[in-house]
């Protein structure tokens, strides 16, 4: 039985090394972004931009 | 059946003999700044700040705030899918984005995991700040007996050094801070971000001083290293393991499986980020441009919390030494903080009350806004047919859905005793509740990539396209971080798994039989709905939808038992002459905005009772009327936006159980001087059961003079006229260079001496003159007293009683 644990947790090590190795990116990419946001000027956002095309 | 009115569009419609009501489906907000916009979030997020740390490390051990760090870091992810899903634009919030993406169950299901969070959020709160005050009285009695200050009658009575049972006066002061808000938010009390960025801006102050004083402590007293989360320095308490403690040796789990203890440690720590979710209920309101104040908004939020709650469990660790932290100070850490700064006894002690306040301030806001949400959720859900109508009926006098209310406080009681005022088993369980929103609110969002064709403002980055198919890199990361650690906490925290589940399978069998239950009855009654009215919706209030003319009379109607007014207006208003609307604003309060209603969703049940009601009295009197519905977050704004839209000449609303009539004129002109250009001057007429009227004018307006005031413009025109160049002098010249020297005087020297002289001639009337519990402002003097009130002693303009005269034509 204690296998069949073994491989569950193994699985969801897995999923959050996976989820935090994206997360880092997203939290460096948001960062850029904030900083540009930050001391960027009002004029060039308002409306929604992207909208989706699928 | 009355002749047709020109100019105005008759309630019924000839046709079908359908009531024609205009819907407006636009929320009629006043915006905030993202800086209030933080503040909010703030009071909701920082709050965790107090007794994350202290729990975390009681599960984990001396790293926790290295994990409480990693968490706060990874808040930054989160808030970014937050961001997504606010800048959606959805109608329906969060709550109908869940539901379109997952479907009703896994809805229902989400909706019972963020009830168990937001009544785990007022206990743990309450609990918390009880802790904070219970060990500040122990403290300063221990301090006074060591200096010999307690008398000895006291001392023989305690045995000792007076004290209170800290966990029994937790429970004590979490129960009179829930039942407080119980009764103001049955009272109907609204949520001000004026209040929220006072609070936050006395916390700022507090987190500035503990941190520069954490530096100077660090540099005259050194610090004791916090151990890196390796698997060894990981000590998991027993409960840390729950479920799993039978499967594996507990201390060697971590060894074991290296990464899988830093999961299970990161699931005890997660609840540091709770609040995060606050983020969608203030979208809504944020000013112009929205996206990039919400943005700011988000950045602002996730820095001061990363600041405040990563930087204050570090310190706590650093300065506080191992024998006293986790034995005494576990349950309020930022108060031991303060004890173990470098400098004079007395000092401490007065920072740890300053810390004591603060957190009394932010973690019983914390309490509100729990209840201010479960009511808003519930309310949502009741809306779509899933909870018994019974629920939301008004208060007979408050108008609130204080049945909900009611059954949010007592499961919020029932949860402040059974915890018996611990902190670490409230944290526990309210860890399952703030996982598993986060959990389910990202899967929304994945999914919702794939089936929302919509518009949308932003993404969370980074996005890959691979043949023509995008791939959500960024938002699926953060699903699968969240997804690891609430399915860890499963295993690992055995109280919240009981409760948590138990909590959340009971909400959602009352929902499903609810559901079930109700289906015929909400189908039949949405097709009678659909047979007797016809809604005319409409992005915003026009003239042209109503079909009536400018100079209108808008009367407010709330209550389908109290419509004297509407009555009184009725029998005054020649309706071929001017129109009538009668206005009704649909409130949703700060906090529902998540759970904002749907466009259909405005027009419900008790609008439909009382916009018949309001017709057939309007019929009685062979008069029409137009029948107006505005969703409004602020019925004082809604009234002033829309009698702005309307160009209306007056309102006419009926006196308030809950306030006085120069309350309600207070109310209405602080609206009025928040609102945007143009702005409009009007008359507003409160109407008593009694048929007393009190009349105000909102909005700057020609003052009334007394007699005497009168007759000293002239004396002076007179004498003034008869010198040598000046016979052309008009007495608004007098009154202009009167006032021009007034104003100069007022802004120099002279401020004190005219205040104190109109102290002394005009009495408690000007500066200082109370309206209930509020001081009117000088800004909003203009807001005149009742013109027929006694204290005026201008009763020759005594517009009250039933000689009133009606209220017609433009002013």
């Amino acid at each position: 039985m204690n296998w069949l644990v073994e491989v569950a947790i193994r699985l969801v090590e897995a999923l959050f090394v996976v989820g935090a190795a994206g997360s880092a990116l997203v939290i460096l990419l948001t960062t850029i972004e904030d900083l540009e946001t930050l001391f960027g000027s009002d004029e060039s956002d308002g409306k929604p931009t992207t909208p989706d095309a699928s | 059946m009355p002749p047709e009115q020109p100019g105005s569009l008759p309630a019924r419609n000839a046709s079908s003999d359908r009531l024609r009501i205009v819907v407006a489906t636009s929320v009629m907000l006043t915006f905030i700044s993202y800086w209030r916009a933080a503040a909010i979030v703030l009071n909701d997020l920082a709050s965790s700040a107090f007794y994350a740390c202290g729990i975390a490390e009681q599960a984990i051990g001396k790293s926790a705030p290295w994990l409480i760090v990693g968490v706060m870091l990874f808040s930054f992810a989160v808030r970014a899918v937050y961001v997504e899903s606010c800048s959606m634009f959805v109608r329906g919030g969060v709550y109908r984005v869940v539901k379109e993406a997952l479907g009703g169950t896994l809805a229902k299901i989400s909706v019972s995991a963020l009830m168990f969070d937001y009544i785990l959020t007022g206990p743990i709160s309450g609990v918390s700040a009880g802790q904070y005050i219970a060990g500040l009285i122990n403290d300063v009695s221990a301090t006074a007996d060591a200096h010999g200050w307690i008398p000895q009658a006291l001392h023989s009575w305690f045995h000792g050094t007076p004290h209170v049972n800290v966990n029994a006066t937790s429970v004590l002061f979490a129960l009179a801070v829930t039942v407080y808000y119980w009764w103001e938010n049955t009272k109907g009390i609204q949520e001000s971000s004026e209040k929220a960025l006072r609070v936050m801006q006395i916390t700022t102050v507090m987190v500035i001083i503990l941190l520069a004083w954490s530096a100077l402590t660090l540099a005259k007293n050194g610090y004791q290293p916090v151990p890196l989360p390796s698997p060894d320095n990981l000590k998991f308490s027993d409960e840390a393991l729950g479920f799993l403690k039978h499967t594996f040796k507990a201390q060697d789990l971590a060894k074991l499986f290296g990464i899988f203890g830093i999961l299970i440690a990161f699931g005890h720590s997660v609840l540091a980020m709770s609040g995060e979710e606050s983020l969608a209920q203030v979208n809504r309101e944020l000013a112009h441009p929205k996206l990039k104040n919400l943005k700011r908004a988000a950045i602002v939020i996730a820095i001061y919390s990363f600041v405040f709650t990563g930087l204050s469990a570090l310190l706590s660790v650093m300065l506080i030494p191992d024998a006293v932290r986790v034995p005494i100070y576990k349950d309020n850490l930022i108060a031991g903080l303060a004890m173990y700064m470098y400098g004079p006894q007395i000092l401490k002690l007065l920072f740890r009350a300053f810390v004591v306040v603060v957190g009394f301030l932010i973690l019983s806001g914390a309490v509100n806004t729990a209840i201010i949400g479960s009511n808003g959720v519930l309310n949502r859900v009741s809306e779509d047919g899933v909870l018994s109508e019974w629920f939301r009926r008004p208060h007979n006098r408050f108008g609130t859905t204080y049945r909900i209310i009611n059954l949010v406080v007592l499961l919020q009681i029932f949860t402040i005793l059974a915890s018996r005022g611990n902190v670490y088993w409230l944290g526990e369980a309210y860890a399952f509740g703030v996982i598993w929103s986060f959990t389910f609110n990202s899967l929304a969002m994945l999914v919702l990539r794939y089936k929302y064709k919509g518009e949308r403002g932003w993404k969370v980055p980074p996005n890959l396209r691979i043949a023509g198919r995008e791939i959500p890199i960024g938002l699926a990361s953060v699903f699968l971080v969240l997804l690891a650690v609430a399915l860890v906490n499963l295993f690992t925290k055995s109280i919240a798994t009981v409760a948590g589940l138990s909590f959340a399978a009971a909400f959602f069998l009352i929902f499903t039989i609810s559901e079930r239950t109700n289906r015929r009855r909400h189908s039949a009654a949405q097709k009678e709905m659909k047979e007797q009215f016809q809604l005319l919706q409409r992005d915003t209030v026009e003239r042209a939808a109503l079909g009536i003319r400018p100079g209108n009379v808008l009367v407010t109607v709330r209550d389908y038992n109290t419509l004297s007014h509407l009555k009184w207006a009725l029998e005054r208003i020649d309706t071929k002459e001017q129109d009538i609307v009668v206005m009704s604003a649909r409130i949703s309060q700060f906090g529902a905005a998540a759970y904002d209603l749907a466009t259909e969703q405005i027009f419900s049940d008790y609008e439909q009772q009382l916009f018949t009601k309001a017709v057939s009295i309007a019929e009685s009197f062979g008069k029409k009327v137009s029948l107006l519905l505005v969703p409004a977050r602020d019925v004082w704004s809604a009234i002033v936006q829309t009698e702005s839209k309307l160009e209306s000449s007056a309102v006419v609303a009926g006196g308030s159980s809950k306030m006085t009539a120069q309350e309600q004129a207070f109310q209405m002109g602080r609206a009025w001087e928040a609102s945007q250009e143009p702005k409009r001057q009007f008359i507003l007429q409160v109407v008593h059961p009694d048929r007393k009227i009190d009349t105000f004018h909102i909005g700057p307006h020609t003052p009334s003079m007394k007699t005497e005031d009168v007759h000293l413009v002239h004396r002076l025109w007179l004498n003034i006229t008869r010198e040598p160049g000046l016979d052309k002098v008009h007495h608004h010249d007098i009154v202009t260079e009167a006032l021009t020297r007034f104003a100069r005087e007022y802004a120099g020297r002279d401020r004190q001496d005219i205040l104190r002289d109109l102290r002394k001639n005009s009495g408690s009337r000007i500066g200082t003159r109370s309206i209930g519990q509020q001081t009117v402002e000088p800004s909003l003097q203009h807001i005149s007293p009742p013109q027929s009130s006694e204290e005026d002693g201008d009763k020759g303009k005594k517009k009250d009683g039933p000689a009133s005269p009606p209220v017609v034509g433009p002013y």
